[in-house]
């Protein structure tokens, strides 16, 4: 039960598209506030209020160290969200590559039967 | 937005409709294709039709999993709707639309969720690219 609601509160947190980005430029390493803040088009508050919101969700941590308090992704949490969309993910996606494999020998038959009826 | 309950992604195959729908509609091409491995498909029957049923016994490990459903819809070349049971008593309806362009086929499947569970919550098409980056941050991490 506990699990769920950790899951909960993490895809919430993950349903903003400006929360999503921040979560994916600290996959390439921490920051701070103002660098996260850098490439949108709002303020820093704006910002402070996302990450807060990240942070709740126990995924993101800020730093103790200096006023700028670099901000870094917590994998944990992360991994777990992830499972669960990996199994629906990856079933369609494995089937889908082996119905590619699949394709490509039914089209060779295909040319090989007209071939032999040129024939 | 998507609704919380529902999985949606589309595919290109390089192939015309035709031999897609051939794929999806006979149990001998099914058997090979649709069940994810490690899983195999020892037994499939289709009886492919409004209303009709269709079998799979899925096996890992030597041990079977029986899945049942039935096609609540089929539209010959355009669409395919399938609801089944699974994980014990998740209803899910699946809608698989074709459409071909140059000799391509695109599939986009659809899927909903009846009860909501662990397994299907928030299933959502959008969060799919961010987890996709963050998949070797993650590993990295372990």
């Amino acid at each position: 039960m506990e699990q769920q609601y950790a899951l909960d509160v993490t895809f919430a947190a993950l349903a903003h598209p400006t929360r999503r980005a921040i979560v994916a430029r600290l996959a390439k390493g921490e920051a701070t506030v103002m660098e996260l803040a850098k490439p949108f088009a709002i303020s820093q508050p704006a910002i402070s209020k996302h990450l807060k919101v990240l942070e709740e969700a126990g995924l993101v941590t800020r730093g103790r160290e200096g006023a700028a308090r670099p901000c870094r992704l917590e994998p944990r949490r992360l991994g777990e969200a992830m499972k669960w969309m990996e199994r629906f993910r990856r079933h369609w996606e494995e089937s889908f590559d082996r119905l590619d494999v699949l394709l490509v020998e039914m089209k060779e038959k295909e040319k090989e039967k007209r071939r032999g009826r040129k024939e | 937005m998507a609704e919380k309950n529902e999985l949606r992604m589309t595919r290109v195959f390089d192939a015309p409709k035709r031999l897609v729908w051939e794929a999806w509609s006979k149990a001998e091409y099914v058997q090979r294709w649709f069940t994810p491995a490690p899983l195999t498909t020892p037994k499939c029957e289709l009886e492919f039709r409004n209303g009709g049923r269709f079998y799979l016994v899925m096996n890992m490990n030597g041990v079977d999993l029986p899945m049942d459903g039935r096609f609540e819809e089929i539209v010959p070349e355009e669409k395919i709707v399938f609801t089944a049971t699974i994980h014990g008593g998740v209803d899910v309806r699946t809608t698989v639309t074709f459409s071909e362009n140059a000799g391509k086929t695109t599939l986009a499947v659809h899927q909903t969720y009846s009860k909501e569970t662990e397994a299907t919550r928030g299933a959502h098409a959008g969060w799919t690219s961010t987890l996709d980056q963050l998949d070797a941050f993650t590993k990295s991490r372990k």
